[in-house]
């Protein structure tokens, strides 16, 4: 028996441990998330794609409007999963005493938090790679370099899960969980540069839909898509990694406020 | 099962050789003492209760000696480990059933129990044989494959228990094991809980139910307001607090005036429950109730003291289920 485990540091079981749970648990209902994997955005894609794309002749920097189109909802896609993943989801384990449970094995919250949020790095790839072989396979993305979509799948999946944890650990009821879909989700949808380039906006809007996490996903995800990269791209990764670094410790906080009594 | 189990002696004790020793714990929510400086220990192989009402503190003791819950003040020792310095070591080494079963919805009984020892630090392969091992003996087996949601409220408890039974701890912290439970799935858990027992594992157990403390406890204390008031085997509670003998009459609404002034005039002290009336005599001694033989309406009986008078002695006050 080692008990030599010292508090602080990471213990690696407890993160593996979780998103094994999540995995299990994904497996028993894989039939109906496959669905909104899959089923959802490829509708909307194709929808989209060849409905609105066949009345827009022209757009920046792409030489299609579906081109332009696809890596913004795939982006978006994986957003609502990562959200998902730790808001309701969680809220639902929160609810139900499963964070309880396992916090009677020699887990700590920060290990919850890491492993609910690789497992909605998980999800957000999954649905990723799922809707970026469709779309290529539509001929709407057409460069190797389309392979590094799997960053900004990974930088969503983490920014995105980290920040659902700020509204599970303080929901009173599910209820309280529709703000997530109406305050962060659809604004970010639709105002992230994923269905038409930001520049159209309004001047004041700009630097808002900017602010916003999703804006910067896509703008690598697009780089990628379309096979050119420049720094800004970069910059648009950083601001990723600077924003989680400020909400995941504060969804720790948040939930070790409603965990630990 | 057993072969593991039977290991369980070799538990690692405090240097006074107690299992678990708690010192002076006190735990404040705001202005509220929820738990003001109670000291105990439980010796190895020992089943100890907390008996107490609803809001005794016994549930705010039970996590911060899980380590679930950080102390204000004092010390607890687990098996030589300092809980209030290493709340995640302690994890290691012990069970705990919580007071809501905590059950994963989204997951199957078996997956409940396998997933628990995989994240408890078991091998994939040893959690598996351990879900095993553990169904069987709580008689789940055919239960395995079901989803939590569909097993009745006795089934979810014991597979509860079961879960803190992954690890093969040496020492194992139940909160109310059998709080809503129809009788025969409370006998269930007792006849498994004295199972454990004899296998060796240290159980600190909290409950409101005195028959259980009786049933179960080798030792125990009483708590109310954070406080433990007495402690001791259950026949040593009831020697020192418990009348020997206590007369239960049951009075029909038309006699219960007569009655009532029978028992003031002679100064006896009574308590009313429904159409129940227990008696108690002068010096805890066998109550002369003879003058009521004849007034109809009056059956009389007589049983020992229990807990149960036990705690009312103590605090003044029933110690009911709700």
């Amino acid at each position: 028996m080692n008990l030599a485990i010292p508090t602080p540091g990471i213990r690696r079981r407890s993160v593996t441990g979780l998103w094994l749970r999540h995995a299990v648990s994904f497996v028993r209902y894989w039939k109906f998330i496959i669905t909104w994997v899959l089923v959802e955005p490829v509708i909307i894609l194709v929808a989209v794609g060849f409905g609105v794309g066949k009345l827009v002749h022209e757009v920046e920097g792409a030489p299609s409007y579906a081109e332009f189109m696809a890596p913004g909802l795939i982006m978006g896609n994986a957003m609502f999963h990562a959200l998902f993943e730790t808001s309701w989801n969680a809220y639902n384990r929160l609810d139900n005493d499963v964070y309880e449970t396992a916090l009677t094995t020699p887990i700590t919250i920060t290990e919850i938090t890491m492993g609910d949020i690789l497992w909605a790095v998980t999800r957000s790839v999954m649905t990723v790679v799922g809707t970026a072989t469709v779309a290529a396979m539509f001929c709407w993305i057409n460069h190797w370099e389309a392979i590094g979509i799997l960053i900004p799948a990974i930088m969503v999946g983490t920014t995105f899960g980290a920040l659902g944890f700020l509204f599970s650990a303080v929901a009173p009821h599910t209820t309280f969980l529709t703000l997530v879909f109406t305050l962060v989700a659809s604004p970010m949808f639709f105002f992230s540069g994923s269905f038409f380039p930001i520049s159209i906006l309004p001047n004041w809007v700009e630097p808002i839909a900017w602010a916003m996490p999703l804006t910067s996903a896509v703008h690598i995800a697009r780089g990628f898509a379309l096979g050119h990269l420049a720094w800004s791209h970069l910059w648009a990764a950083l601001y990723m990694v600077a924003l989680t670094a400020v909400i995941w410790p504060v969804a720790i906080f948040l939930l070790k406020r409603r965990l630990i009594k | 099962m057993t072969n593991e189990t039977q290991q369980k002696n070799d538990v690692v004790r405090n240097p006074d050789g107690s299992v678990i020793h708690v010192d002076n714990i006190r735990k404040l929510y705001g202005d509220f003492v929820a738990v003001d400086g109670i000291s105990f220990a439980v010796q190895p192989g020992e089943t100890y209760g907390l008996l107490g009402p609803n809001g005794a503190g016994k549930t705010t003791t039970m996590r911060m000696l899980s380590g679930l819950s950080p102390v204000n003040s004092g010390n607890i020792i687990v098996a030589g480990i300092d809980v209030v310095k290493d709340n995640r070591a302690v994890r290691e080494v012990m069970g705990v059933v919580t007071q809501h079963d905590g059950l994963d919805n989204g997951l199957t009984v078996f997956q409940n129990l396998f997933l628990h020892g995989f994240l408890a630090g078991l091998s994939r392969k040893k959690s598996k044989a351990r879900a095993h091992e553990v169904l069987e003996f709580f008689g789940l087996r055919d239960r395995s494959k079901s989803n939590v949601y569909e097993l009745s409220g006795g089934m979810k408890r014991r597979l509860a228990i079961a879960r803190s039974m992954m690890t093969t701890p040496a020492v194992i912290v139940m909160d109310e094991p059998s709080t809503g439970l129809d009788p025969q799935s409370r006998n269930r858990v007792w006849e498994e809980l004295a199972i454990l027992k004899e296998a060796g594992v240290t159980v600190l157990l909290s409950t409101h139910y005195m028959e259980e403390a009786t049933i179960l406890c080798d030792r125990l204390s009483i708590m109310d307001n954070g406080k433990i008031l007495d402690e001791g085997t259950p026949d040593q509670m009831i020697e020192r607090h418990a009348p020997k003998e206590v007369a239960q009459l049951r009075v029909d609404p038309a006699s219960l005036r007569t009655v009532r002034d029978y028992l003031n005039v002679r100064e006896m002290s009574f308590r009313e429950v429904g159409a129940l009336v227990s008696v108690t005599g002068v010096n805890g001694d066998r109550p002369d109730l003879s003058g009521l033989t004849d007034v109809e309406g009056v059956r009389s009986s007589y049983r020992s003291g229990n807990l149960e008078d036990v705690f009312l002695s103590i605090t003044g006050r029933e110690l009911r289920d709700e």
